[in-house]
């Protein structure tokens, strides 16, 4: 009788179940992975709020793409005064948080005023200083009145942060914003879930969830992604290894490298010996094999760079020659400068002074040690000695504030930083960029024009004036750039329309589909 | 006995005062700047500004002696501060993910226990012939084996091969399985060999071989006179591995994404998270610490010799 009852129950549960099961199967999640929790996701936070989340869940004005151009997101419309002082947004209309409260100009205002009244925290942004304050004429338009015209507002209010809009009257501490997700269950060191807003305005997301597993390590990430305990592994900041990108590639996973993001550059120091000559700057840029490195060293995720900025950003597309590579102009560019190469010696020598500068890199970054030694040999063969410093991040901080470098490595910030705030940053002691470009003969008027660039207010002048400043930075070689930074991305077959975002911090979840659907 | 306890205990004191201070000290000697890490990870641009401000809010910006006192102060009234990196009070993460190492340790000392005695007595029990052969493979193999390495070859084998075993997370046991063999092959190859020699230097005893010439069976000398007096070095090593497996628990928990302590602790190192850093290294202290006075204990209460002693010391 026993054996007659588990038999009934056993039927009544598989039966139960076949009828739950197909409930519970047609809620579609993609799994993904970060190295540590989303965090309290609070709209204006840095870390530990995760910038990828943060873009999931709360929403700009105007939306940066991958072109370097903005296009309307909770604003579909702006308009700027002549003199590039106000900035008045016509709001969208039918946007709600996902606790259903509406999004308005009161909303939009509240947000704004409460990263002005923390400007210390967000100095980093310009923006920030900028505002003077904001007015809401009606419920649909928010009006921007800056101190001073700077061009780059649309472009920071794109930003995953602190510029986006939480619900006012949330609970403090819960994340409501007007994205297509939110946050419905954290829990600490092994996932976040992020399920649909219900009353998202824009295209409906296929995926009803997206699950994100917390595995800091990328070789388990690689493994999770095998086992299938993942579908996707997307980033910028090694998620995933070259050699394992390669290994999975091969398997036949889904693979892609998204277009140039940042650019990997080594800062020449100008103000230095030898560097201060421009004949061994440019001798130097003539003299490294990138193409070797992009190979061997970066197996082919990044391309080769050319100059500072990779063309797709704003204001970059200016036909800058590059310094091809050859050994043979490097050469003759030094014995024309007077260092000459005894026969018999490995190190030019000029007025008694050998051909010796610092490569100053991370070293913990096997990436950078790699590639500093094949800048090293490069250069080694033609008569440079070249010291390699191996130091940790804090040592050389110090040395980009004081110049203590003769090259040192560098990256750009990326979209939608590069090219205005990287720029902007060049005139500021403690940079890297600045002190590389100190000894320059023209660094006033460099540091001048990116004032005038920045508050100018006419497109034709702008690109003028960028033209003008990158020409003169790339002719005088100040950078040695090696290769742009991409996001890699892999993915299973049961995830389609795998896409990149248009920032180095940002995952397009909401296009991305389950395979069949 | 209990007045041993409370010396031992009140000695706890001193050492967990003297290792915050070494930590605290070692820590501001690397050169390297947690508010560059927090700009790092806020993907702040590292202005000059921005830096001074990150040092202000982490409190980075006092010296160096006043650091140390607040902190002691605070810790003294369980504050330990709060991480860097995730925000809130340093404790409160700590004992939130205490839980999932305790049970990854505990299952590793139960396996290391479990495992190792039987053959520890089996390789004992003939020695030089194959089963000590065997076990003494076993035990090269565990020894020799890095965890990370084990671990990595586990998954390939059981998981990304055979798909019979998941390669990460905590759940049921079959979550448990490789972390756990992972942990403990070392603790328990090296315990299966000590186990073997000193029951092997028990067997050669003069007690022993009189016991068997009164005639007792051999089960009762090996359990009685044998294994009794054999167990001694192994309490004293099962002290020692205690420190092992946590020790072990901290790589193998980043690989198998086990959500402990450990795997924390080592995010901590990558993004020098002081306070993490400085509170992890006194709660596996006091650990530490503690398991041993256990262990002491369990010494005292198996063997009366030290027993005497220790009631001579107190």
């Amino acid at each position: 009788m026993n054996q007659l009852g588990f038999k009934r129950k056993l039927g009544a549960f598989l039966l139960a179940a076949g009828m739950i099961l197909p409930a519970f199967t047609q809620a579609e999640v993609l799994t993904y992975s970060w190295p540590t929790n989303a965090g309290p996701l609070d709209p204006r936070g840095y870390s530990p709020n995760q910038m990828y989340a943060q873009a999931m869940v709360y929403e700009p004005l105007v939306r940066y793409r991958a072109d370097g151009s903005v296009e309307p997101w909770l604003a579909t419309h702006w308009d700027i005064s002549p003199d590039g002082l106000i900035y008045t947004f016509t709001l969208r209309d039918g946007v709600r948080f996902s606790d259903g409260s509406v999004f308005d100009a009161d909303a939009a205002k509240t947000n704004i005023e409460a990263v002005m009244a923390n400007r210390k925290r967000h100095a980093w942004m310009e923006l920030v200083e900028t505002i003077d304050h904001v007015e809401t004429p009606d419920a649909n338009t928010l009006r921007l009145i800056l101190k001073h015209p700077y061009y780059p507002t649309l472009l920071e209010l794109a930003q995953v942060r602190p510029l986006r809009f939480a619900a006012p009257d949330a609970q403090p501490g819960r994340p409501v914003g007007t994205g297509p997700w939110q946050l419905v269950e954290s829990r600490r060191g092994e996932f976040d879930r992020f399920a649909r807003n219900p009353y998202y305005w824009g295209p409906r997301p296929v995926y009803d969830e997206v699950l994100v597993k917390v595995i800091p390590d990328p070789s388990s990430r690689a493994i999770a992604l095998e086992t299938g305990q993942l579908d996707l592994i997307q980033g910028s900041e090694g998620e995933v290894s070259a050699d394992t990108f390669e290994r999975l590639k091969g398997k036949g996973y889904h693979t892609a490298i998204s277009a140039p993001l940042a650019t990997r550059v080594i800062a020449l120091n100008s103000n230095l010996a030898p560097t201060n000559e421009l004949a061994v700057r440019q001798a130097i840029n003539w003299a490294v094999n990138k193409d070797a490195i992009v190979k061997h060293v970066l197996y082919d995720l990044e391309p080769r760079a050319d100059a500072l900025f990779s063309t797709n950003l704003p204001y970059t597309d200016i036909g800058l020659k590059p310094y091809d590579y050859s050994p043979d102009k490097a050469r003759e560019a030094l014995e024309q400068a007077g260092w000459v190469l005894k026969s018999g010696e490995k190190i030019r020598y000029k007025n008694g002074q050998p051909l010796r500068l610092e490569l100053c890199f991370y070293g913990a970054n096997a990436l950078q040690k790699s590639v500093a030694e094949v800048v090293q040999a490069n250069l080694g063969s033609l008569g440079f000695d070249v010291v390699l410093k191996g130091e940790d991040e804090g040592a050389l901080v110090e040395r980009q504030r004081d110049g203590r470098f003769g090259m040192i490595f560098a990256e750009t910030w990326g979209a939608p930083y590069d090219p205005h705030s990287f720029v902007s940053s060049m005139r500021y002691a403690g940079h890297a960029d600045y002190q590389a470009q100190k000894g320059l003969p023209m660094k006033a008027m460099i540091d001048q024009e990116i004032g005038e660039v920045l508050a100018s207010v006419d497109e034709d002048k702008r690109q003028t004036l960028y033209r003008h400043l990158l020409t003169t930075l790339h002719e005088q070689a100040v950078y040695l750039p090696i290769s742009y930074l991409t996001a890699t991305s892999v993915s299973r077959d049961s995830v389609e329309n795998v896409q990149f975002g248009s920032t180095l911090f940002d995952v397009p979840f909401e296009v991305m589909k389950p395979a069949g659907n | 006995m209990l007045r041993y306890i409370a010396y031992r205990l009140a000695l706890l004191i001193p050492i967990l005062l003297a290792v915050s201070l070494l930590v605290f000290v070692l820590l501001h000697m690397g050169r390297g700047d947690p508010a560059l890490d927090y700009l790092r990870l806020s993907q702040i641009p590292p202005t000059d500004a921005a830096l001074a401000e990150a040092r202000h809010t982490l409190g980075l910006d006092r010296p160096l002696a006043e650091q140390y006192l607040v902190w002691l102060w605070r810790a003294l009234h369980l504050d330990f501060g709060t991480s860097f990196v995730t925000g809130r009070p340093v404790l409160d993460d700590l004992l939130y993910y205490l839980p999932a190492t305790l049970q990854l340790g505990g299952a590793a000392l139960a396996v290391t226990l479990l495992v190792s005695l039987p053959l520890g007595i089996w390789a004992a029990r003939r020695p030089g012939r194959w089963p000590d052969q065997l076990v003494r493979f076993i035990a090269f193999f565990g020894v020799s084996m890095p965890n990370f390495w084990l671990a990595f070859l586990m998954i390939a084998l059981f998981s990304v091969l055979l798909g019979w075993l998941p390669p990460m997370g905590r759940g049921g046991l079959e979550h448990l399985v490789m972390p756990v063999l992972a942990v403990a092959l070392m603790s328990l190859s090296i315990n299966a060999r000590l186990l073997r020699a000193s029951l092997l230097e028990a067997s050669g005893q003069r007690y022993v071989l009189y016991a068997r010439l009164r005639g007792l069976p051999e089960g009762q000398v090996w359990r009685r006179h044998i294994l009794r007096n054999a167990w001694l070095p192994v309490v004293t090593a099962i002290g020692m591995h205690v420190g092992e497996l946590i020790g072990g628990t901290l790589v193998i928990e980043t690989i198998f994404a086990w959500p402990g302590l450990g795997r924390f602790a080592v995010s901590a190192v990558y993004n020098r998270d002081f306070p993490v850093l400085q509170c992890f290294t006194l709660l596996m202290t006091g650990l530490f610490v503690f398991c041993n006075l256990i262990v002491d204990v369990l010494y005292a209460w198996l063997d009366p010799r030290t027993r005497l002693e220790g009631a001579q010391v107190c």
